[in-house]
């Protein structure tokens, strides 16, 4: 192969629609192969037959609904990377960079994590809707996340993956995760509807997959100054894959990490005020006490209404006892009008909840 | 004194070659395994960490610990071949604390397979390794920044 520019090349491929245990099992391949300089640095394309994904670090018994999956044919899967569950289905694009620290400017999680959303989102742009990189792993358009990330490395080498919302069907993924909410109240479909949304939706077509896939190529190759070739597995990676999919393709993987679900509760509270009633449900770590996801809820004006939304993010793995500071901060930054509501109030409601626990 | 960037160093402790570890002779023959200021600081906030159980034998390349810090996951490494004998538990409750005090909260108590000698045959101590950190926080340009409470 001639390079016809100085610019490094980086291996592109498209794995197609596999099941779960494959997937996983081709990141710690890929991962690997690249860890020991036996592979290019990719940009992989994937996609999944219908799966519950658990990040790195959860419990299923915690986090899904494990009957209804079992009735509807969901698989179940522990991911390699970290963050929280995710219902994948063919109607969703994988997207991974595998690379090394050098390669991408930085040797700090937290800037690879930026960088790679940045691009991906400019990818979005070009394809016709406002996306924006949300700290700190989300990608969103006018609020709702529209591709969500987590990464994995080992030692210089790492993988950094996203998924992009072609389609959404809501439901779906609400009977899939363990989300504490009413799950089929109209209202619940409805908060999700509000921090959730697809290509599809937004787009009111769906775009060819090649050319999505194009727009991510183009945009990678911009943000990290590199052109891409297409290629396929490598012979080490071929049999690196196959070590690793007797390993994850067992219940002991996906077991690997059990926490019974009751140390994980869901705590509410909710209040009037004068511009309407306020409700907090937590996912609550008891052991670590700590904020796992916070969803608000409620009448309450506020303007622009997608701040509650961000403050979800922004509390997001929070200590219970910086929940103050967190959320002063949060209003500190930000022109937000809650009319005669206060910060305070909002702080207080969420002690409320957390106090049920102490 | 070498600028490393604000990452302390400490002399007396042993290192993988990385500077992602750290590790430290116990009298009784076992070794306690942490991470460097270098490596919390490029992981950022911890979440979660998991340590195998006890009496787990790890290889070369195979992690005692897994670590996780905003979504990314991904191992402490492991450069000797040893049996595991204990993880801090006020580390796996609070991993915050390997960002607050990186040389004070250890990860896990191992025991080397082939010796004590021999494991730490293949770390850098002392003024080596000191260079060698520091030359790794400047070509990395990595700053350190410590974890608050």
């Amino acid at each position: 192969m001639t390079a016809v520019t100085d610019k490094p090349v980086w291996r592109v491929i498209d794995t197609g629609v596999r099941r779960a245990a494959e997937n996983i099992a081709l990141n710690r391949a890929l991962l690997e192969a690249r860890q020991q300089g036996l592979a290019p640095c990719t940009l992989r394309f994937l996609a999944f037959e219908p799966s519950a994904l658990l990040g790195f670090h959860q419990s299923a018994a915690q986090e899904l609904n494990l009957d209804w999956c079992a009735t509807q044919g969901v698989a179940i899967q522990r991911r390699i990377t970290g963050g929280g569950a995710i219902y994948m289905d063919p109607d969703q694009m994988g997207w991974e960079i595998y690379a090394d620290r050098d390669a991408v400017g930085s040797a700090q999680m937290e800037h690879i994590a930026r960088r790679i959303c940045e691009a991906a989102a400019g990818a979005l742009r070009t394809l016709g809707v406002a996306a924006a990189y949300r700290p700190r792993n989300d990608i969103e358009v006018d609020g709702r996340k529209i591709s969500g990330t987590g990464g994995a490395f080992d030692g210089d080498a790492l993988m950094y993956q996203g998924t992009l919302l072609l389609r959404f069907d809501v439901e779906r993924m609400l009977r899939v995760l363990n989300v504490p909410a009413d799950k089929l109240a109209d209202k619940a479909l409805a908060s999700a509807r509000e921090r959730v949304t697809s290509l599809e939706q937004l787009l009111g077509r769906l775009p060819q997959r090649e050319h999505i896939q194009q727009a991510l190529t183009r945009a990678l190759a911009e943000a990290f100054g590199v052109e891409f070739h297409p290629g396929g597995l490598t012979d080490d990676e071929q049999r690196l894959y196959a070590q690793a999919l007797q390993e994850i393709d067992h219940p002991d993987w996906v077991d690997l990490i059990h926490h019974p679900a009751d140390e994980r509760p869901t705590l509410e509270a909710s209040r009037r005020f004068q511009g309407g009633t306020l409700r907090v449900r937590i996912a609550w770590d008891a052991q670590q006490r700590r904020i796992r996801q916070i969803w608000f809820s409620g009448d309450i004006f506020i303007s622009p209404r997608r701040a509650l939304i961000d403050l979800e993010s922004v509390l997001r793995d929070t200590l219970g006892d910086r929940v103050e500071q967190q959320v002063l901060g949060f209003f500190a930054d930000r022109n937000v009008d809650m009319l005669s509501l206060r910060p305070e109030d909002i702080v207080q409601l969420l002690h409320e909840a957390m106090d049920v626990q102490a | 004194m070498m600028d490393c960037n604000g990452c302390e160093f400490r002399p007396e402790l042993y290192y993988d070659d990385q500077y992602q570890i750290w590790v430290r002779r116990e009298e009784d023959g076992s070794l306690t395994l942490g991470m460097t200021d270098i490596s919390q600081t490029i992981a950022g906030k911890i979440l979660h960490v998991r340590v195998r159980r006890p009496g787990t034998e790890r290889l070369v390349g195979k992690p005692v610990a897994t670590i996780e810090s905003g979504k990314w996951a991904g191992p402490v490494p492991n450069v000797f071949d040893c049996v595991i004998e204990e993880a801090n538990t006020s580390v796996l409750e609070d991993p915050n604390l390997l960002n607050i005090e990186p040389y004070e909260a250890w990860i896990a108590r191992v025991r080397p397979l082939e010796g004590v000698d021999a494991a730490l045959g293949v770390l850098v101590t002392g003024d080596a390794a000191r260079v060698g950190y520091c030359e790794r926080t400047q070509r990395e340009d990595i700053h350190c920044e410590r974890g608050a409470r």
